[in-house]
C-alpha cells in the first residue's frame, strides 16, 4: 500500500523523495501525493512536518478541477495561491520553533517545504527565498555541517546583494545568520561586524527596543561572553533582559486592567496572550533561559539581575499558559528575595504573581 | 573613510592567526595603503625552511588576506565603507565593541530629528537643514563622547561620563542643533544627580544648564525651580566657572531673571499677589547675594508691581529703598527710573505737586546723562500732568521738549507719539482763545479766525472776551473738530520745516 514502483509510473514522470530527491519507492497513504525514497525519510518528514500539513498539500499537488467559467477559473487560481502562501508561512514558522528548541533535524524538512513552496510562488531569484534559506543555514549549523550552512548563505547574501528593494528585516536576518555562522567558524571579528551590521537593520526596521532587536543583542552578548569580556556581556545581557521585560509587563498590565475591570457579558475570563507567534514564544523561552542560566552561575554578585530574569520567565510562562513552569520560576523568585531581604516592594510583586497562577491553575479557563 | 577603520583592524584578531606564514610562493608586492602597512608589518615572514606548496594558501581566508594586503583591490570591509553611509559606518563601529547604548542613544537621536522635521513642515529651516547622518564631523564627534562616556559608566567613573556629555552639549551649541544640546543637558542632569564626590559642583552646573533650558523654552516655572536648587547647592561655596565669574552671582542673577520673566507673566494675567510674593523672594536672595545693584533691581521691580496692584504706599516704601541705593551707587541711571517710579504712584495717589518736583529732577539727570529716551518719557509725562491741571503753556513746553529729542533719536513710532502730544497741548492753548473768537463772532474775531486758518500759525492770545455759555455742545463739537484740524497742523508745519 505504501510502496509504489518507480517503472510503473506513467512514461517520462518522475517520481522524486520529499527530503532528498532521490528517485521515490514509497508513497504517503493519507494524502497520496507525498513520496519518498524509504522509511527513514518518511517517519522523519512525518515527524517533522508531513503530519501537520499532510492534507493541506492534497489541493496542491493535484489538477486542478475543471471549472466553468472564467471567473470560477481565476477564484480557483486565488485560492491556490492563498493556500500555498499559508503553507509557506506555516512551515516556516513551525521550522523557526524547532530551530529555537534546537531540534535541527526536524527543521531541515519544514524549511525546505517552505523554500520550495517560496521558489514554486516567486521564482528562483526572489528575495522571498531568502528567509528560507536563511533558516536552511542556520539548521545546517545547528548539525554542524558548516559548509553546507554557508553555501546557503551565499546564496542567500548574493540574492540580497542582486535584489533591489530588500527590506530592512530581511538585512538583518541575513546578518545574524552570517554572524552566525563566523561565531560556529570562531571567527569572532566577522561575527561581531555582522551582528552589529544585524542590530543597525532591525533598529532601522523595528526600533531599537524591539523585541526583534534582542537577538541580536543577544548573540552579541554571546560573542563577548565567550570571548572572557564578562562586563560587556553583561551589559548586552542586561538590556536583552530589560527589552522582555518590558514587553511582557506591558501585556500582563493589559492583562490586570482588563481582570480588575471586569469580564464581559457571559462572564469569560480573558485569555492569556503574549502576542508572539509559536517560534516568538520558542525563542523568548531559549534567550531568557540561557540569560537565566548564566546569571545563576555568577548570582551571587548581583542577585537582583537574577530576580530580574527570573520575573520576566514567571510572566512568560504565565502568559503562555505554562502555570506549573510559572510557578516554579516564581518560587524560585521568591525564595532568591526573602534569602536576600529585598524591599518589601519587590516581595509584594513576586508574590502577587504567585498568587495569580495558583488561582489560574484552581480555576482553569473553560 | 580609511582612518576610521585602522583602529578596528589593528586589534582584529584574524591576522595573529598567520604566524606562521604560508605566504612565501607569492612574490611580495609593494605596499600602496597606509592602512594596510600596519598589517603588513604584523605579517610575519616565514622562516622554517621550504613548505610543500600544497600546505599553503589552503584556506579561502588566506586568500582574502593576502589578496587584501598585496593588491590593489578592496578589501570587503573597504567595500562596506564605500557602499554605507558613514553613519551606517559609525553605528556598526559602535556595535562591534559593544557600545550599544551609544548606539541606542545616536539612533534615537536621529529618529528625534526626523520627527522634528515632519513636524516643522516644508518652509521651515529645518527642511533645509542637511540632516546630522550627512554631517561627518559631527557624527565623528558623537562616536568619539559616546563611546567614552559609555565606557567611563560601565566602570562607574561618572565625572568623566558626565565631561563627555558636557563636551557634546558645548559643542552642539549653536543655533540650529539646540535640541541636540537640551537632549544632551537633560542627559548631564541625569548623571549629575549620580555625582557626589565632588560635593555637588556638577549637580549644580547641570541645574544651571537646565535652568537655561527652559528659561529658553519659556517654561519659566521649571526654569525657575532648576535655578532654586543651583543657587541653594552654590551658597556658601566659593566655586568659579571656567571665566571666573563666581557661581553663587551666576544663580542670583538668573534667579532674579526668571521671577522676573515670571512676574512680567503675571502681571499681565492680572494675578498680583503671586508676582508680588515672587518678587519678595527675589529682592531676599539679592540681598543675600551681596550685590547692591541687583538688589536694587529687584526692589524696583517690586515697587512697580505693587504699583500695578494699586498698593501705593508700599510702592512708596519700596521705591524709596531703592533711590536710597542708587545714591548709594552713585548710579545716575537707576536713580532717574526710580524717581519716575515714584512721580508715577504720587500721580496716581493724586499729589501731583511732589510728582512734578520729581519728574523735573528726572529730566535734569537725564539730560545730564544722554538718555534721551528716558527725557522723552520723563517730558512726556511731565506734559501729562500739566495738561491735566490745566497749564496748558508748560505742558507744550515740556511735549516740544520730548518732541525735538525724539527727532535726533529717529525712532518714528515714538516720533508719531510725541508729536500727537504735543498737537493736543498747543490745541488746548488756542482752545480758550478760540472759544471766545468763535462765540464773540464780531468781525474782528472771524477776521482772526480766518487769517489763522490761511495761515496755521499761533493766534494772539490776548484777546479774552467774556465768555458764554450759550451754544455750549456747539463749541465742543467745533472744539473737537478743531482738534483734529491742529494736531494736523504741526504735521504741516513740522513738514514745511524739515
Amino acid at each position: 500500500m505504501n510502496v509504489i514502483y518507480p517503472l510503473a509510473v506513467p512514461k517520462g514522470r518522475r517520481l522524486c523523495c520529499e527530503v532528498c530527491e532521490a528517485p521515490a519507492e514509497r508513497v504517503c497513504p493519507a494524502c497520496t501525493v507525498t513520496y519518498y525514497c524509504g522509511v527513514v525519510h518518511q517517519r522523519a518528514d512525518w515527524r517533522s512536518i508531513h503530519e501537520k500539513i499532510c492534507q493541506l498539500l492534497i489541493p496542491l499537488r493535484t489538477t486542478m478541477p475543471f471549472y466553468n467559467s472564467e471567473e470560477e477559473r481565476q477564484h480557483g487560481l486565488q485560492q491556490l495561491q492563498q493556500r500555498q502562501k499559508h503553507l509557506i508561512e506555516f512551515c516556516y514558522t513551525v521550522a523557526q520553533k524547532y530551530l529555537f528548541e534546537r531540534k535541527y533535524a526536524e527543521a531541515v524538512p519544514a524549511a525546505l517545504h517552505s523554500l520550495r513552496f517560496r521558489r514554486s510562488v516567486y521564482g528562483l531569484s526572489s528575495v522571498e527565498l531568502v528567509p528560507a534559506y536563511l533558516l536552511l543555514s542556520e539548521a545546517s549549523l545547528g548539525l554542524g555541517r558548516i559548509v553546507q550552512a554557508e553555501e546557503y548563505l551565499s546564496q542567500a547574501q548574493w540574492t540580497v546583494l542582486k535584489s533591489t528593494d530588500c527590506q530592512n528585516a530581511t538585512h538583518s536576518l541575513l546578518h545574524r545568520n552570517l554572524g552566525l555562522l563566523y561565531m560556529a567558524k570562531k571567527n569572532y571579528e566577522e561575527a561581531r561586524y555582522h551582528l552589529a551590521n544585524d542590530i543597525y537593520f532591525s533598529s532601522c526596521a523595528f526600533g531599537t527596543e524591539d523585541i526583534r532587536t534582542s537577538g541580536g543583542y543577544f548573540h552579541l552578548a554571546n560573542i563577548f561572553y565567550g570571548l572572557q569580556k564578562l562586563d560587556l556581556a553583561d551589559t548586552l545581557y542586561t538590556k536583552v533582559s530589560e527589552i522582555w521585560h518590558k514587553y511582557l509587563n506591558d501585556h500582563y498590565q493589559v492583562l490586570s486592567q482588563a481582570r480588575v475591570e471586569q469580564a464581559d457579558l457571559l462572564h469569560k475570563r480573558f485569555v492569556n496572550d503574549t502576542g508572539l507567534d509559536e517560534a516568538q514564544e520558542a525563542e523568548a523561552i531559549q534567550i531568557l533561559t540561557s540569560i537565566l542560566n548564566i546569571r545563576e552561575s555568577t548570582s551571587d554578585k548581583a542577585p537582583e539581575k537574577t530576580i530580574f530574569v527570573l520575573k520576566t520567565l514567571v510572566m512568560l510562562h504565565y502568559l503562555m499558559m505554562n502555570s506549573s513552569k510559572a510557578e516554579e520560576y516564581a518560587m524560585q523568585a521568591l525564595n532568591l528575595a526573602k534569602k536576600l531581604q529585598l524591599s518589601e516592594n519587590e516581595q509584594n510583586n513576586i508574590e502577587e504573581l504567585l498568587s495569580l497562577i495558583s488561582t489560574e491553575e484552581d480555576h482553569p479557563i473553560t | 573613510m580609511a582612518q576610521s577603520y585602522s583602529v578596528t583592524l589593528e586589534d582584529s584578531g584574524l591576522f595573529q592567526s598567520f604566524s606562521g606564514s604560508k605566504m612565501t610562493t607569492l612574490p611580495p608586492l609593494p605596499m600602496t595603503r597606509p592602512k594596510l602597512m600596519d598589517l603588513a608589518r604584523q605579517k610575519l615572514p616565514c622562516s622554517s625552511g621550504p613548505i610543500p606548496s600544497s600546505q599553503l594558501i589552503k584556506e579561502k581566508e588566506d586568500i582574502d588576506h593576502y589578496v587584501e594586503v598585496n593588491f590593489k583591490g578592496l578589501s570587503k570591509e573597504e567595500v562596506a565603507a564605500y557602499r554605507n553611509s558613514y553613519m551606517k559606518n559609525i553605528c556598526v563601529d559602535m556595535l562591534r565593541d559593544g557600545y550599544h547604548k551609544s548606539f541606542t542613544e545616536l539612533f534615537g537621536l536621529m529618529k528625534q530629528w526626523e520627527t522634528l522635521r515632519v513636524a516643522a513642515r516644508r518652509r521651515s529651516i529645518f527642511w533645509l537643514q542637511k540632516p546630522l547622518e550627512d554631517q561627518p564631523d559631527k557624527l565623528d564627534y558623537f562616536y568619539y563622547h559616546l563611546t567614552r562616556a559609555e565606557a567611563a559608566e560601565r566602570k562607574g567613573y561618572f565625572e568623566e561620563v558626565y565631561n563627555n556629555l558636557y563636551a557634546l552639549a558645548c559643542f552642539f551649541d549653536n543655533a540650529e542643533d539646540k535640541w541636540v544640546r537640551n537632549h544632551f543637558y537633560e542627559r548631564c542632569f541625569q548623571i549629575a544627580q549620580l555625582i557626589k564626590i565632588d560635593g555637588g559642583r556638577k549637580e549644580a552646573e547641570a541645574h544651571a544648564h537646565m535652568g537655561l533650558f527652559y528659561e529658553e523654552e519659556g517654561q519659566l516655572l521649571e526654569a525657575a525651580e532648576h535655578y532654586e536648587a543651583f543657587h541653594q547647592l552654590t551658597q556658601g561655596r566659593i566655586w568659579k566657572d571656567e571665566t571666573d565669574r563666581f557661581l553663587n552671582l551666576w544663580a542670583c542673577e538668573s534667579l532674579l531673571r526668571t521671577y522676573r520673566l515670571l512676574s512680567d507673566k503675571m502681571l499681565e494675567n492680572k494675578e498680583y499677589k503671586q508676582a508680588i510674593k515672587i518678587l519678595i523672594k527675589a529682592s531676599e536672595i539679592a540681598k543675600e547675594g551681596n550685590n547692591k545693584k541687583m538688589e536694587g533691581e529687584a526692589l524696583y521691580y517690586l515697587g512697580l508691581a505693587h504699583l500695578a496692584a494699586e498698593e501705593q504706599d508700599t510702592a512708596m516704601a519700596v521705591l524709596n529703598a531703592y533711590s536710597k541705593i542708587s545714591t548709594d551707587l552713585n548710579d545716575d541711571l537707576s536713580l532717574g527710573r526710580a524717581y519716575e517710579a515714584i512721580a508715577k504712584v504720587l500721580q496716581s495717589q493724586g499729589q501731583m505737586t511732589e510728582a512734578i518736583q520729581y519728574l523735573k529732577k528726572v529730566v535734569n539727570l537725564t539730560k545730564n546723562n544722554f538718555q534721551s529716551l528716558d527725557v522723552v518719557k520723563a517730558s512726556t509725562m511731565l506734559g501729562d500732568i500739566y495738561n491735566e491741571k490745566g497749564h496748558y503753556n508748560k505742558a507744550s513746553e515740556y511735549f516740544q521738549q520730548a518732541f525735538d529729542t525724539t527727532i535726533e533719536l529717529m525712532n518714528l513710532s515714538l516720533l508719531d507719539e510725541t508729536k500727537v502730544h504735543y498737537g493736543i497741548a498747543k490745541a488746548h492753548r488756542m482752545m480758550l482763545t478760540m472759544n471766545n473768537y468763535i462765540e464773540t463772532a464780531d468781525l474782528t474775531s472771524l477776521n482772526h479766525l480766518l487769517s489763522w486758518k490761511e495761515r496755521r500759525s499761533d493766534i494772539d492770545l490776548d484777546l479774552v472776551v467774556g465768555v458764554s455759555r450759550g451754544s455750549a455742545t456747539e463749541n465742543m463739537a467745533q472744539n473737537s473738530e478743531h482738534l483734529e484740524e491742529l494736531t494736523r497742523s504741526p504735521d504741516n508745519q513740522k513738514k514745511e520745516t524739515e
